[in-house]
Formats: structure tokens, C-alpha cells, sequence
């Protein structure tokens, strides 16, 4: 794979039916191309729950997923209200999420943690007004 | 245990059948879907009252193979037909979540 494999898709806001779609779609890719189970799993991970970020704070956006020989990289950007102190959207159990949205389950608060957590790398570039993008990679092999 | 012989022993509902002939040594409770994709084991039965769609997408992506809805909830029709189109199996219980993962330790699933 000398080339990198790039898949991009389009999220709609607040449409929690199609959520996950993407997801499910990049993690078939992945498997497809023979990437280990684990890797599929934690790109899963990331992907889904970067996306119900873009569906439920974003107002819709992008979802890129790049594979290279070494590595899964996961690029999600949407132009929402941005994230205002990134510091405590990171803490888990924080959630701006409104009501309707936790009583389907959404928003708990582990959203970026888990992205963290599964993640090798993760860059988020947001403030106020400017939407936000993110930025993860999952390296094939972690000893690098 | 197989997935038929749960729903067989516990009395479920079944809307999907998903793949009844595999094997579920462990399960999960909870209604939190982020909850779920974090702590969820690879092949376990899910127990929730959530019943909207989304829980097929967990369930795909977290590879399991199997969701009870608790507390006597009837799936809606989306949900029905992503678990048929992804083969997960989908159930009903009259029981209560507490009392229905009670059920399942005593057939020997647990976290």
C-alpha cells in the first residue's frame, strides 16, 4: 500500500437514526482490507464516537478515515460553536449534551475520553465561534 | 450457552434471531451508549432499555452478537430491521434488567 486508502463521508446534524452509519462503514473498510480485529475495534471506537459528537454538537460535518502501511487516521471536522474549554470536555462524565439527547442514551460524557483512550495520538484543534477538528491515529504497531 | 437456548430457557420474546447457534459466555448491562462502547466484552449479550437504532450500531461496532431490551419493551421497527440486516440477534424480556441479568448469571453468563 504505497498510497494511502482515503474515505471521506458526510455527517448530518442531529440525525440519530443514521448515526453510526459511518462507522459501521469505516469499520468494514478496515476489515476488509485485513486490518487486525483490535485496531478495527479501537478505530470503531474512535470513529463512532466522534461522529455522534459532529451529529449532536457539530451541526453536521466530515468524517475522513486515511490508512496507510503504519497507521489509521481518523480526521472529523465539523464548523459547530467549537468547544470552549477543551480541558473539561475531556474530563469523563462532563457532557454539554441537552436533555432529549441523554435520555437516548447519548451523552454521557465519554465521548472524547474514549476517543482518547483509544486512540495513540490525538490532536483537537477548536475555539470558540470556529467549529472544531479532530485529529486521531492508531498506529499498526504500537512499539513504534 | 447458545444464544436460542437463552432465549428458550428465559422465556425472551424474539424479533431477530441472529446467529442462535453461537456461543455467549459473557454480558453487559447499562443504557449508556458510551458507556457500552467502552467497557462492552468482544461476543457478550447486551442488556438495555434503550430501543432506538443506534443500539444496532453499538452492537456492530462493539462485535456483539446479541441485545435484550428489558423491562418489557417492544423494539421499534428500525431497530428490528438493522439487527436482522447486521444478523444480531434481538430480544424482549418481561423481566427487569436487574432480574434478567440475574437469570443470565445463573445460566453461567457473566461480566
Amino acid at each position: 500500500m504505497s498510497e494511502p486508502l482515503v474515505l471521506e463521508l458526510q455527517v448530518k446534524p442531529l440525525d440519530f437514526l443514521a448515526a453510526g452509519e459511518t462507522a459501521t462503514h469505516f469499520k468494514e473498510t478496515l476489515k476488509s482490507l485485513g486490518l487486525p480485529p483490535d485496531i478495527c475495534r479501537k478505530a470503531a471506537i474512535v470513529v463512532y464516537e466522534a461522529e455522534m459528537n459532529i451529529v449532536i454538537h457539530g451541526g453536521g460535518g466530515v468524517m475522513c478515515l486515511q490508512v496507510e502501511e503504519d497507521k489509521v487516521t481518523i480526521i472529523a471536522k465539523d464548523k459547530g460553536p467549537g468547544i470552549e474549554d477543551l480541558e473539561l470536555a475531556m474530563k469523563e462524565g462532563y457532557s454539554s449534551a441537552p436533555d432529549f439527547i441523554r435520555e437516548l442514551g447519548f451523552g454521557a460524557g465519554m465521548g472524547l475520553p474514549n476517543i482518547k483512550k483509544n486512540s495513540d495520538e490525538l490532536y483537537i484543534d477548536t475555539a470558540p465561534g470556529k467549529g472544531t477538528k479532530l485529529r486521531a491515529v492508531i498506529y499498526l504497531d504500537k512499539r513504534r | 450457552m447458545r444464544i436460542k437456548e437463552i432465549c428458550e430457557k428465559l422465556g425472551l420474546k424474539v424479533y431477530v434471531e441472529g446467529n442462535g447457534d453461537q456461543e455467549v459466555y459473557q454480558g453487559v448491562a447499562g443504557d449508556l451508549l458510551s458507556f457500552i462502547m467502552r467497557t462492552a466484552p468482544e461476543g457478550a449479550v447486551w442488556v438495555t432499555i434503550q430501543n432506538h437504532v443506534n443500539v444496532a450500531a453499538v452492537a456492530v461496532l462493539k462485535d456483539i452478537p446479541f441485545i435484550i431490551l428489558a423491562s418489557e419493551r417492544e423494539p421499534l421497527q428500525e431497530l428490528i430491521e438493522n439487527c436482522a440486516k447486521e444478523n444480531i440477534a434481538l430480544a424482549s424480556s418481561n423481566l427487569g434488567a436487574f432480574n434478567l441479568c440475574g437469570k443470565l448469571y445463573e445460566l453461567g453468563v457473566k461480566d
